[in-house]
């Protein structure tokens, strides 16, 4: 589980509208901030020898990308103006996540591991970051702490969105404003009042978490983060339990096999940064080429937030993202050069330098 | 106005071609006979999927920064901003794409998708423009060491930028003084020359090179990737693998600026370097001159000197200022006197350098070319073709135009090494298109060719037509003067100066659409394009039918978006409507997804254990050498046609 530092938190108690946003706009950040992670495992696994695990990862993915959208249709709702567009709004890896106690989480962009000797694996990393509050332990419940988690800083937005809107009748922009809908995102929510509000904040934290009473996220259907990234763990799909009482017997990782091959993973470096890569390198060529990639995405991203909630608009977003896993996907598996396996860095860089660095 | 114009900037840096190089043999096409090694890297054995098989077409500007503006008054002030700034691609869409015309036709290579930005260092954009989707000519052997083939070759680019945006922030003078300049037409003209290409995949530069080129204004009316001006027609010399001139200057335009009477002239693709890429070779101080046509040529006196347009050595001298070709991407200006000026108004001009170097427009000083040179159609189709004719640098009316088929620069394939098969014949059947009636040359000097496709059937077919293979046909026509007073006599051409045109099919696809009629379809994109295993196997219609709204997507985009399926576009309307037929409602059919490349991943490129396919090997030389050995008019000459 992800603790939060409690700044994350402030000023909600005794809400102002500046402030909320302020928060709306950390939330993106963080629900951004773990797309990096998760892509750099994805993309260092070979989709061949490791399908069903890069399935669940992409997956994951796709969603992490929904509560971001989400998070920007909360804050556009209200009058704000989601910043992606900067080079801070990008987290250094390693690091803690956005807002998160440093000595909680340490996460860094590596290739997919499954186990660690003595350490903590990459999916360990997912599996903490995605822990609910109150994790359905299915026979393998662990005590953890109650400090500030990823779902008391939703429930705290929330709460001051319904704080802010007692007093102030106009808060929601009752026409949409920026707003990604279903058309362009399936399970997107148009938010233009508190419930609506609320329900993009639900649809971020269940799909998360799941409920308190199930791991089934109830947007979309599938489990939440947390049991997928627990079905590669347990190398099983998990699968309902007919006639079970008890909540924790409800559900088993008893379902199809979920194996992963140590074999098809890419040996790229971890947390490389541009540095890492010699200035003039071919390495470094296909990293500066990925990150000028990257952040064309963010700029999409950032007009698609900004007014230009369009169609055409979501697409060239979309074909980005199908350029960077081209990119990623060949220069992590030795494409061209099996003799050079490169790690993007996932830095923001407006402008493409030449080879010669 | 155009890029050869006072008011101008140049720019210099590299560019990215990652073309892909499977389809590089036509014979690859035959989907009944493509084997899993096609799609890996050549050997020193084998020339397999040539020596890029994983290329995505991206075409990206790397490290582009202004190198030098300049005004009808002189050089852009040193502290006017443009001077810090780079010249981008898009920041906000997946990277342009370069596309072949048709693997029998490999010379005339488009970008599509381009937006040409310039910014400031930090990639603030100033200025955005839409590059009209071009082709590339007068390709030549410039390299004159070090390095032949593709590696060795240069080309130049010439086209527009459209839908431009001008940020409110603009605090170049230079900058403010180009959008007032472009105003009436919404229209910069751009032109750029690309040579060095690195084919080396283990080097950070692979399928980089070298890119210089120059943006200017564009005027209302003006051709969008030619210059109304003044030609230099170059002769060709036997040999070389695209072409090489004989007085060793290439092809290039000029113009007289009736603003200024300064002679400003476009050397970029015209000096030959000592190797890919690099310094300028020195051809001695370039003289221009004016041939007095009331003089034979023998007499010594009818070549009338004007000046020295561009010096080999001192300060300003083109083979030995370091950085000059980068901060005039070879543009040269002189002025000119009214006496010169009225010398030249009706003769030809010659430029001279070392003894045996020179080069010179047509003694008549006519040019005709097509601005466009590069269509695709379907049967039942027209296009309208724009052919411009000039004299002496200035629109030609009332010329007559005539249009013959060409095919001398097409590509079929030998069956010999590399080439795993005999390619199909090109231009064939013969009578498929129809030429309209051209009118004479309106005041512009433009006659409008309108062509109109039959269905060619599928000439291109393998094992006698029995086995699917290209599609359509693939044709060249070359426009000339009608009256031969105009045409340029003697041996100056520009065999680049054609018509291309691929002609689909006619494809009726039955209702409903099943597997059995688009698998071959998806099977030769699956075979020809590894790249495209990154995100499924085409060819497995499971996993087609697990991204219909990707695909979907994909292949409904506008063919100008760079996303848009294929990024060959090399997939003919009707066959792109049969196939989104089929994402609608994936049908099965009768035909299973061949197994041996359903099961394959991305292939692992094997290391060449030497210098790539063996000496001799067309492959070794890059695709497009091998390509032009191919052409029928080299074969001609080499005595190999049979």
């Amino acid at each position: 589980m992800i603790r939060l530092q409690r700044s994350m938190i402030a000023g909600l108690d005794r809400p102002d509208l500046a402030t909320v946003q302020a928060k709306l706009q950390s939330a993106i950040q963080l629900e951004h901030s773990t797309i990096p992670l998760y892509l750099y495992a994805l993309y260092s696994l070979d989709p061949q020898r490791n399908g069903e695990i890069c399935g669940i990862i992409q997956e994951v993915v796709v969603e992490e990308m929904l509560h971001m959208i989400l998070a920007c249709n909360v804050l556009n709702a209200i009058g704000g103006t989601p910043g992606i567009d900067t080079p801070d709004f990008i987290p250094t890896y390693p690091g803690a996540l956005p807002g998160g106690v440093e000595s909680d989480l340490f996460v860094q962009l590596a290739p997919f591991s499954k186990t660690v000797p003595d350490g903590m694996s990459q999916l360990d990393c997912f599996i903490q970051i995605e822990e609910p509050e109150h994790p359905l332990a299915f026979k393998a419940l662990a005590a953890v702490e109650e400090p500030v988690t990823i779902g008391q800083f939703y429930a705290k937005i929330s709460q001051a969105l319904a704080d802010l809107a007692a007093t102030d009748p106009n808060l929601f922009s009752a026409t949409p404003r920026h707003q990604i809908g279903p058309d362009l995102m399936p399970e997107a929510v148009v938010v233009t009042d508190l419930a609506s509000a609320r329900q993009a904040i639900e649809t971020i934290v269940e799909q998360g978490e799941g409920t308190t009473v199930s791991p089934l996220a109830v947007v979309g259907g599938g489990y939440a983060h947390y049991y997928r990234f627990q079905e590669i763990r347990h190398g099983r799909r998990l699968v309902p339990v007919p006639d079970a009482v008890e909540p924790e017997d409800r559900y088993s990782y008893a379902g199809a096999e979920v194996p992963f091959d140590p074999a098809g993973v890419y040996a790229v470096p971890t947390s490389p940064s541009a540095a890492t890569y010699p200035a003039g390198s071919a390495a470094s060529v296909a990293n500066d080429t990925f990150n000028y990639t990257y952040t064309s995405l963010l700029k999409a991203l950032h007009a698609m937030v900004n007014g230009a909630a369009t169609p055409d608009q979501f697409n060239r977003a979309l074909g980005i993202m199908m350029s960077l896993k081209s990119q990623a996907r060949a220069m992590m598996s030795g494409l061209p050069d099996p003799g050079r396996l490169v790690g993007p860095s996932f830095e923001y860089l407006p402008v493409l330098p030449g080879t010669r660095g | 106005m155009s890029y050869l114009s006072s008011l101008r900037l140049h720019f210099a840096g590299e560019f990215q071609a990652n073309i892909s190089t499977v389809n590089n043999d036509p014979g690859h096409f035959h989907n009944a006979t493509f084997k899993d090694s096609y799609q890996t890297m050549q050997t020193a054995q084998a020339a397999n999927g040539w020596f890029n098989p994983q290329g995505d077409a991206s075409f990206r500007l790397l490290g582009c920064t202004v190198t030098a503006a300049w005004t009808a008054a002189g050089p852009a002030a040193p502290r006017d901003p443009i001077l810090t700034y780079v010249v981008a691609d898009s920041d906000g869409a997946v990277p342009a794409k370069l596309v072949d015309l048709d693997p029998e036709q490999q010379l005339v290579s488009e970008i599509w998708g381009l937006e040409v930005r310039i910014a400031d260092k930090h990639g603030n954009t100033v200025l955005r423009g839409r590059y009209v989707p071009a082709a590339f000519t007068d390709i030549w052997d410039r390299a004159s060491g070090g390095g032949g083939g593709d590696v060795g070759a240069g080309a130049a680019y010439q086209s527009v930028l459209e839908d431009l945006w001008w940020s409110e922030a603009i605090t170049s003078p230079f900058l403010l003084a180009l959008k007032q300049a472009s105003q009436a037409s919404g229209r910069l003209s751009i032109k750029f020359n690309v040579d060095g290409l690195n084919a080396d995949f283990r080097s950070p530069r692979f399928m980089c090179g070298r890119i210089a080129g120059t943006i200017g204004p564009a005027a209302p009316g003006e051709p969008r990737h030619l210059v109304v001006g003044r030609h230099f027609l170059a002769v060709a010399m036997a040999g070389g693998n695209f072409f090489t001139p004989v007085g060793g200057l290439n092809h290039f335009p000029a113009v007289i600026e009736p603003e200024t009477g300064r002679l400003i002239a476009d050397l970029g693709n015209a000096l030959s370097t000592a190797t890919p890429g690099g310094a300028i070779n020195d051809v001695g101080d370039l003289q221009l001159a004016v041939v007095d046509p009331s003089r034979p040529r023998s007499d010594p006196g009818a070549v009338v000197p004007l000046g020295t347009l561009a010096p080999a050595t001192g300060s300003a001298g083109y083979a030995q200022v370091p950085g000059w070709y980068a901060r005039t991407a070879g543009v040269v200006v002189m002025p000119l006197s009214e006496v010169q000026r009225r010398w030249l108004e009706h003769a030809p001009l010659a430029v001279t350098g070392h003894a045996s170097v020179g080069i010179a427009e047509a003694p008549n000083g006519t040019y005709l070319r097509a601005d466009t040179y590069v269509y695709r159609m379907s049967p039942g189709e027209s296009v309208e073709i724009p052919i411009r004719a000039m004299q002496w640098g200035r629109p030609l009316a009332g010329a007559a135009v005539s249009v013959a088929p060409d095919k001398s620069q097409l590509q079929p394939t030998p069956a010999e090494p590399p080439y795993v098969e005999a390619g199909p014949p090109v231009a064939t059947p013969d009578d498929v298109l129809a030429v309209g009636p051209l009118p004479r040359t309106d005041a512009d000097g433009i006659t409008t060719l309108t062509l109109t496709g039959r269905d060619p059937g599928t000439p291109r077919w393998f094992n006698g037509g029995r086995d699917y293979g290209i599609d359509g046909q693939v044709y060249g026509l070359r426009p000339s003067f009608a009256d031969p007073a105009l045409a340029v006599p003697g041996p100056q051409v520009n065999q680049w100066d054609f018509i291309s045109v691929l002609l689909w099919s006619g494809f009726a696809a039955p209702e409903p659409v099943t597997w059995t009629i688009v698998q071959p379809i998806f099977q030769q994109y699956a075979n020809l394009y590894p790249v495209m295993l990154r995100f499924l196997n085409l060819a497995d219609p499971e996993q087609l039918r697990e991204n219909l709204p990707l695909l979907t997507l994909a292949f409904s985009l506008p063919v100008s978006d760079p996303n848009t399926m294929p990024v060959t576009r090399d997939l003919s309307p009707a066959k792109r409507e049969a196939i989104l037929a089929w994402l609608a409602n994936p049908l099965p059919g009768d035909v299973a997804a061949p197994a041996a490349l359903a099961a394959s991943s991305a292939p692992t490129p094997r290391p060449p254990a030497g210098p790539g396919p063996g000496a001799g090997n067309p492959a070794a030389k890059g695709g497009k050498a091998a390509a032009a050995a191919r052409r029928l008019i080299v074969q001609a000459r080499n005595g190999a046609q049979s």
